[in-house]
């Protein structure tokens, strides 16, 4: 655990995230910054990780930043990475990207106002890792017009016929019976992200919460739905995740899905 | 990875664009928020956390950037 950071220093704190336990060694890894390194920091009986990192960057213009893809790409990428790191040794509580505090005392105050909450979400979260499943329509494959067509007039017409079918699409009922099966599986579900919500052809996404030993069930199931759905659906599974999704607001309320 | 045609798992790591569109639904969009919005500038007040005004911002430059494009790729240092 290392000195203290001065209020209005030229560093400030940047945390990823809140365990309950210390992992040695501390996982080395790139940091937010790509250039400081990772930090565990005790505060109010649990462990902060932290990195220090240059004000000017991450406080003052972090608004500015945020909006230039190129630096938010980079940077979200090393924030997921750090947390996977620690996630990969013991349950965290990630923190939203962009969390950042100028001293260890304000740090320290904001954990202690939110220690139940925190207890109670470490508890939820226990042996457990989010995954994200998302449904896609499958496209028909289109085939140019073979050499029939006698003029050009002829072939524009006949590839916009084909270019103008829409995917097979099951049915609703058949998405309302994935999720309820999904959900017998998870401790919790969520709604899925927004950003990715903009993708070609996704009819569907959900987030769960899901217990390690759950896993081959989860499979399974994925394999079942796959199978059922050939030619209609293709399922994309990602994870582990670290329980990004499953984590209290600020409210104490959680965008939950169940 | 691909398990069969219909399935697909995949990592949580930024290998491809997927992932990375992942990767900024779950930094950006989840996860504990320690404190709401507050301003640095505040006497006595000494946290920073982007606000919530931010944060939609940021993924909605980056929807729209979707739309339009593929996310530019991560640069390494």
């Amino acid at each position: 655990m290392a000195a203290r950071v001065k209020p209005n220093s030229g560093k400030v704190i940047y945390l990823y995230g809140v365990t309950r336990k210390l992992v040695t060694p501390v996982p080395k890894v790139p940091a937010v910054d790509g250039a400081a390194g990772v930090e565990a920091l005790g505060c109010a009986d649990l462990i902060c990780w932290i990195t220090r990192v240059d004000r000017s960057e991450y406080a003052d213009n972090l608004s500015a930043n945020m909006e230039n893809l190129d630096w938010l790409a980079e940077a979200s990428v090393r924030h997921q990475r750090v947390v996977a790191a620690i996630a990969a040794e013991t349950e965290i509580l990630p923190a939203r990207f962009g969390t950042v505090f100028l001293s260890e005392a304000s740090l320290e105050a904001d954990i202690q106002s939110k220690k139940k909450t925190l207890d109670r979400d470490l508890r939820k979260i226990k042996d457990s890792d989010e995954w994200g499943v998302k449904v896609f329509g499958v496209q028909p494959k289109v085939e140019l017009p073979r050499a029939g067509a006698r003029t050009g007039k002829d072939y524009l017409k006949a590839k916009a016929a084909l270019l103008q079918r829409r995917p097979t699409k099951g049915t609703d009922a058949d998405l309302i019976r994935f999720e309820e099966e999904l959900k017998r599986v998870a401790v919790e579900t969520a709604v899925g992200g927004k950003i990715s919500s903009g993708q070609r052809g996704l009819q569907w996404q959900t987030s769960l919460l899901l217990r390690r030993d759950d896993r081959k069930r989860f499979e399974a199931l994925l394999k079942k739905f796959s199978k059922e759905w050939a030619d209609v659906r293709q399922i994309e599974a990602t994870g582990p995740w670290p329980p990004y999704s499953f984590v209290s607001r600020d409210d104490g309320k959680q965008e939950t899905g169940t | 990875m691909a398990t069969s045609n219909q399935i697909v798992f995949s990592g949580t790591d930024a290998s491809d664009e997927t992932s990375l569109l992942d990767i900024l639904d779950h930094v950006l969009n989840a996860g504990v928020i320690i404190r709401g919005n507050l301003v640095i500038s505040l006497a006595g007040v000494d946290l920073v956390y982007v606000g919530l005004d931010v944060i939609l911002t940021s993924i909605e430059t980056t929807r729209q950037y979707m739309q339009g494009k593929a996310l530019p790729p991560t640069k390494k240092r």
